[in-house]
């Protein structure tokens, strides 16, 4: 049981850095980003490659992830970032089907749907299993400890000032004289960052990964998180974290003692579930466990 | 070595790709339009009209027009009541959070659709005819059909709307709400109205490419990409333009096809919309803001 | 540890009981599972049949099984699920593991690797599952694999990507699947036995695609012919038009259909559109009696499927066929069976030798799967019939619904046959099995 408690708080860890960096550039930024999962996949290929087929050490292959990252958020910002909210998030959406389909078909770079196998982990081999999953835990952990503390700063900066003033209208924040785009372009970099960090943990921790494993749902489940930690708040991004990881599994349990319904059933209610929780919380809980303090200040 | 008949062909099997996808893109910009929101809940509006195509059809006996009439009042009834008690509450928080409700909608509706068939896929109770051959152009009588019914629906919607007082209202809200409500029409009823049938026509579109296909609750969610694509492409608010819109990006998908991998097709709805937002972001038609 | 004795009484209860009908509601259908003897079967997470007071009492084993219950598998998982649980409800009525009744909980995988690594994470730390089976997806079983290892749980597996059985996995995966090289080498032999010199390979996007397409290749230019084109899709895709005009321009004699349940049914539909009149192949896992449904038998008629089989007149094979009802028992289940009765019988063998504790059953289920699989023992095809011997101190070797089940070193399938069939009126029949 521990091993399993200990496995799904580093997941919860993953997700956490996941919704910080979501929480960057939507929460800070104002930008909308459903096309989560492609930049979490880009770190974890960019890490797992350097270090499977060049053999780079670990520390180079996860920054080399967050870097890999940030390009792609930078680039796509640049097309994107005058794209009103809802545009965005279509566009978005579609980022992160086209890195899925180039991971399962340039076989040559990715190994295809094959995936990438043996992805090495810090003392993975001196360690046993249960060891490796502490280690890790604390591993995560300490990085979402440090970019929660990195990025709160950030978020009470004039950089973070500047974020927010131009989430909430753009119009007036170009008429001081700020460059919106340059800001939102860091935004979305600097969140990417993150994104891309958390892909490279995570393909590390696994030591495989496969395009199939990185769905559309998991972009649904940290909007989730976040939504339900409290957009804007840094703190908020972590708690939603832990509460997702909680609903995703906790549903399994639960499913599973429902009497009656046949195993597609039960699965089909488990994720029916966890989509139906997002509606009610947007519904009942909009500004989440922990709300934005104002709309003009946000406190981590 | 392609001939003129090869690019033909690769263009008729495209406008009938893309008249599979101009019901849910139409579907998807009258909501648009009229509410201001993007509504991804289509995918799962266009699954729930393919079963219940498929209940009208397989179970009752009912002939494909009338299997089709019940795809359409099924998906608008789940719109309409999926509107009225997820999406509208959410109104005053902004268009935003509205679509990443419905986006959680489209997944609820799989499920309760897996939930009540299962992933077994199903077909239709329907003859399947054999193509027929134009100096060695293919084209398929089904399509042929589903074609015929996608452009009476199309019809029949601009008729609403160019002749009837409600298409006129609708069409006052959506140009200017404010002035509309001044003018008396009443925006709840009409928004109403509009979800029902936007969500009928994506469930009549959901049915027509489970006619050429096959069905089961990933139905409407693998071509939401598309559908998109073809709303953004056509103008985001464009009617006219989503409809067209489907045509540029169904034969935009088949070429792609042909150009590069098959494989690579969706990606090709993902350039479209990010070339169509980045150097002309009002869609080949024009859109409002 | 059960005595003879003990072993006895309950059989002489059960003999007493009439017989009880239990019924699981599967979706829209109904399966029966007759019990001739009482056994109750309590929940469908997890089968517990209560066999008498003695087994009540003793401490069960339990097996996991992970297989797609949505996502790209779940055309395959719930019927994965049900053989399982069918070999499970068979083992507990004939008395369990030496008295120990077999308990099988089960997670979605979701055909995804993330998920699924959870699922078996839980399964294996939470349930403390004994063996792992129904892997479908190659992506999850290789995400899944180095958990069950490192745990010391054998894992069962459909999955088809040769990687897998190379992985370092020190003889804890059995896989019942040809490795996808032998498969297609063997199709690709009938199919110019038949006389096919031009094939077109259409191919879903898996890792197994362009081996098959090397493989193809070889064999087609070595017997005089050629792949007279190749084109891989996107597993979601529901549109070939375009793919079937380049098929036809290629005029092949042959189209191999190398994909699955969803896209090989719309291919199909196309094809018989297309007037294509040439041979058409395809696993047996991807046209089944879902598809007769679903398509008119105008369509299907003449459609020629292969896959592993055991020999003709397996009586695991005509058993399973029978409980399924009159649906084609699909390749994949008939493989799950399997699973379950090799770690059952795995299990019994172990335990024959004396207790072993928990901790270390796991190990010691992947040391006798072999023992009772393989090797001179006597023949049993049902996982009653191996209990039995197995208790009786005899040495057995079990011949599966999905062929001998033999496995090499690196926890391959070898020595299968194969069966082709075609699909005549709704109905496959056999051509071949060699």
């Amino acid at each position: 049981m521990d091993a399993y408690i200990t496995a799904m708080l580093v997941f919860a860890g993953f997700y956490a850095l996941m919704a910080l960096g979501l929480n960057v550039i939507w929460g800070l930024g104002g930008m909308v980003n459903l096309g989560l999962v492609g930049f979490f996949g880009l770190g974890a290929y960019a890490s797992a490659l350097l270090t499977t087929k060049l053999l780079l050490p670990m520390p180079l292959g996860w920054a080399a992830g967050a870097i890999v990252a940030a390009a792609a958020g930078a680039g796509m910002a640049l097309i994107v970032a005058r794209l009103r909210g809802d545009y965005l998030a279509i566009v978005t959406l579609g980022f992160a089907e086209v890195i899925r389909l180039v991971a399962s078909n340039e076989i040559w770079l990715t190994n295809g749907t094959d995936g990438i196998s043996n992805i090495p982990g810090p003392w993975r081999g001196d360690l046993s299993p249960q060891g490796f999953n502490l280690l890790f835990l604390g591993l995560v952990w300490s990085a979402v400890a440090i970019f929660f503390v990195l990025l709160a700063r950030l978020s009470h900066s004039p950089f973070g000032r500047v974020l927010r003033a131009i989430r909430e209208d753009e119009d007036v924040a170009a008429v001081a004289g700020k460059p919106v785009l340059s800001f939102k372009v860091r935004a979305f970099a600097i969140g990417a960052a993150v994104l891309g960090a958390a892909g490279a943990l995570y393909a590390h921790y696994n030591a495989y990964i496969a395009p199939e494993g990185f769905a559309p749902l998991l972009t649904i489940y940290i909007v989730l998180a976040l939504t339900a930690g409290g957009v804007g708040s840094m703190r908020g991004a972590v708690l939603g974290a832990l509460f997702l990881i909680a609903l995703i599994e906790g549903t399994r349990f639960l499913a599973a003692i429902i009497p009656g319904v046949s195993p597609v059933q039960k699965a089909a209610l488990r994720e029916g579930a966890i989509a139906l929780t997002l509606i009610l919380l947007l519904r009942f809980r909009p500004q989440g466990l922990i709300p934005e303090r104002t709309r003009t200040k946000a406190h981590a | 070595m392609a001939d003129w008949r090869d690019l033909a062909q690769i263009a008729l099997n495209g406008l009938f790709a893309g008249s599979m996808l101009m019901l849910p893109a139409i579907g998807f910009t009258c909501i648009f339009a009229v509410l201001r929101y993007p509504n991804f809940a289509v995918a799962g509006f266009a699954t729930v009209g393919a079963f219940a195509g498929w209940l009208a059809n397989a179970q009752f006996g009912l002939p494909a027009a009338l299997a089709l009439l019940a795809a359409f009042l099924a998906a608008g009834a789940i719109g309409l009541l999926a509107e009225e008690l997820a999406l509208k509450p959410l109104r005053p928080a902004g268009p935003l959070t509205v679509a990443i409700a419905s986006v959680a909608l489209t997944i609820l509706l799989e499920n309760m659709v897996r939930f009540a068939f299962g992933n077994d896929l199903r077909g239709y109770d329907l003859p399947i005819l054999r193509d027929w051959r134009f100096d060695g152009i293919r084209v398929s009588p089904q399509q042929v059909e589903n074609s015929l019914y996608a452009g009476a629906a199309t019809a029949s919607l601009f008729a609403l709307l160019a002749f009837t007082r409600l298409g006129r209202a609708m069409r006052a809200v959506a140009d200017n709400p404010t002035l509309a409500d001044i003018k008396g029409v009443d925006p709840d009823r009409i928004a109403r109205v509009t979800v029902f049938i936007g969500a009928g026509l994506a469930g009549f579109g959901g049915m027509l490419i489970g006619l050429d296909t096959s069905i089961d609750p990933l139905t409407g969610f693998r071509v939401v990409l598309s559908v998109f694509a073809a709303a953004v492409v056509g103008g985001l608010g464009s009617i006219p333009g989503a409809a067209l819109g489907a045509m540029v990006v169904g034969v935009g998908e088949e070429l792609a096809g042909v150009v590069l991998e098959p494989a690579y097709r969706t990606v090709t709805a993902f350039l479209a919309i990010l070339l169509v937002l980045m150097f002309r972001p009002s869609g080949l038609l024009g859109a409002r803001n | 540890m059960m005595s003879a004795g003990i072993f006895s009484q309950v059989r002489l209860l059960h003999r007493r009981r009439d017989a009880l009908r239990c019924t699981i509601h599967e979706g829209d259908k109904i399966m029966s599972f007759t019990t001739t003897r009482r056994a109750a079967l309590v929940g469908t997470a997890s089968l517990f049949a209560i066999g008498g007071r003695a087994m009540a009492q003793a401490a069960p084993i339990t097996f996991g099984a992970l297989p797609p219950l949505t996502g790209a598998g779940g055309p395959y998982g719930p019927a994965m699920l049900r053989a399982i649980q069918g070999v499970v409800a068979e083992a507990n009525e004939a008395g369990g593991v030496r008295g120990r009744p077999i308990r099988l909980v089960f997670e979605d995988d979701q055909t995804n690797p993330d998920a699924g690594v959870r699922g078996a994470r839980k399964l294996i730390d939470v349930d403390r599952v004994q063996a792992l089976m129904g892997t479908w997806a190659s992506s999850v079983t290789t995400g899944v694999a180095p958990l069950c290892w490192e745990n010391r749980v054998p894992l069962f597996t459909v999955s088809g990507a040769d990687s897998i059985t190379l992985l370092p996995h020190q003889g804890y995966i059995f896989r019942t699947q040809p490795n996808s090289r032998l498969q297609i080498a063997t199709g690709a032999d009938y199919l110019i036995r038949q006389g096919a010199r031009r094939v077109f390979h259409l191919a879903a996007q898996s890792p197994f695609a362009q081996s098959s397409q090397d493989t193809l290749v070889e064999k087609f230019r070595a017997a005089g012919g050629q792949v007279a084109g190749y084109i891989v899709y996107e597993r979601d895709k529901t549109a070939f038009r375009s793919e079937v005009d380049q098929l036809l321009r290629a005029r092949p004699d042959t189209v191999f259909l190398n994909g699955y349940l969803p896209d090989v049914t719309i291919l199909l539909r196309e094809l018989f559109r297309a007037g294509f009149e040439g041979r058409r192949f395809t696993p047996a896992y991807a046209v089944n009696a879902n598809t007769f449904a679903t398509l008119p038998n105008e369509v299907t008629n003449g459609v020629i499927t292969w896959q592993p089989s055991p020999d003709e007149a397996s009586p695991a094979f005509t058993r399973l066929k029978t409980r399924f009802g009159a649906t084609e028992v699909d390749p994949y289940s008939a493989q799950t069976h399997d699973h379950a009765t090799l770690a059952i019988l795995a299990a019994a063998q172990a335990l024959a030798g004396g207790a072993v504790p928990d901790a270390q059953l796991g190990t010691a289920i992947r040391d006798n799967v072999r023992r009772i699989s393989q090797g001179s023992g006597e023949s049993v095809s049902s996982v009653a019939a191996g209990l039995a011997a197995i208790n009786a101190g005899r040495a057995v070797n079990f011949d599966g619904a999905s062929g001998p089940v033999s496995f090499d070193e690196r926890g391959d399938i070898q020595g299968t046959k194969f069966r082709y069939e075609q699909a005549d009126g709704g109905r496959f029949r056999l051509l071949e099995l060699i």
